[in-house]
């Protein structure tokens, strides 16, 4: 699962911190999120995209990976 | 408050309670944890709710949920194994032989004393004995008799021994128990 949050973080100057407080999580999850490395659940993902004004589509972007359904579980 | 000091007020309540339940333990007093316990999580409970910044989220869910589940798996299978062999222990210790013995008061002060040696996991009866000392001053003993009176008090303490080997082995579990949490907590935290 791809994401913008760093792209639309920086065009409306927020820091992780505040974006954190927005949406009611830790620092720490808002940076594993632009690095790709935790995929937030739907309703965090909603938040997050409501937040900027966009679509959630506009914010992720689910890429399959070529063997099938990403793993990113284990 | 700060995370930090709802950690520290959690840290310390934590210590507050288990000294309480220990001293109380000790003294034979058991209304003490009854009251220390709900006290202490009500305590606790009210820090929690004054905390202004995030200290839970989904990702930390996640984190905690599977670092979790990694350390049930592995204490489950080590519980397993050292099961196995704490009950090859006790099997093994019913052939010891059992030990009994008695003291008496003489009439010229001195105090005599008979100890017993049964049969492993048999009856104190005549038929199942296999020796007996007598020492005729508990004060003054010869070398065989100090190595059957030490055997005797070995056994008369066996029983509170077993109960502090089963108390620490509980804490050193628990210890274990939190060192494989905090590992896989780490590793999870990183990997996510």
């Amino acid at each position: 699962m791809k994401n913008r949050i760093r792209v639309l973080r920086a065009e409306r100057e927020m820091t992780q911190e505040q974006l954190a407080e927005l949406v009611g999580v830790t620092r720490n999850t808002i940076i594993s999120i632009e690095k790709d490395k935790y995929c937030p659940s739907l309703k965090l993902g909603f938040r997050i995209a409501r937040l900027f004004g966009i679509g959630i589509d506009d914010v992720f972007t689910y890429e399959e990976d070529k063997d099938g359904p990403s793993q990113d579980d284990d | 408050m700060k995370r930090i000091t709802y950690l520290t007020c959690t840290l310390l309540v934590a210590v507050l309670v288990a000294a309480m339940i220990g001293w109380s333990m000790a003294a034979g007093n058991f209304i003490v944890p009854v009251i220390a316990i709900p006290l202490g999580t009500i305590v606790v409970l009210a820090c929690r709710r004054n905390v202004q910044e995030v200290i839970g989220d989904e990702r930390l869910n996640k984190v905690r949920s599977r670092a979790a589940l990694r350390t049930i798996e592995v204490i489950v299978i080590a519980g397993a194994i050292a099961a196995v062999i704490f009950y090859s222990f006790m099997i093994s210790d019913s052939l010891s032989p059992k030990v009994t013995g008695r003291v008496y008061l003489n009439d010229d002060g001195t105090s005599s004393m008979i100890i017993h040696l049964y049969k492993p996991g048999s009856a104190e009866t005549p038929e199942n004995l296999i020796r007996s000392t007598t020492i005729r001053d508990i004060n003054s003993m010869n070398e065989a008799e100090a190595m059957d009176y030490s055997q005797f008090r070995r056994g008369a303490f066996l029983d509170n021994e077993l109960k502090g080997i089963a108390g620490m082995t509980i804490g050193a579990s628990l210890v274990a128990m939190l060192c494989i949490f905090g590992a896989f907590y780490l590793y999870y935290d990183r990997k996510y």
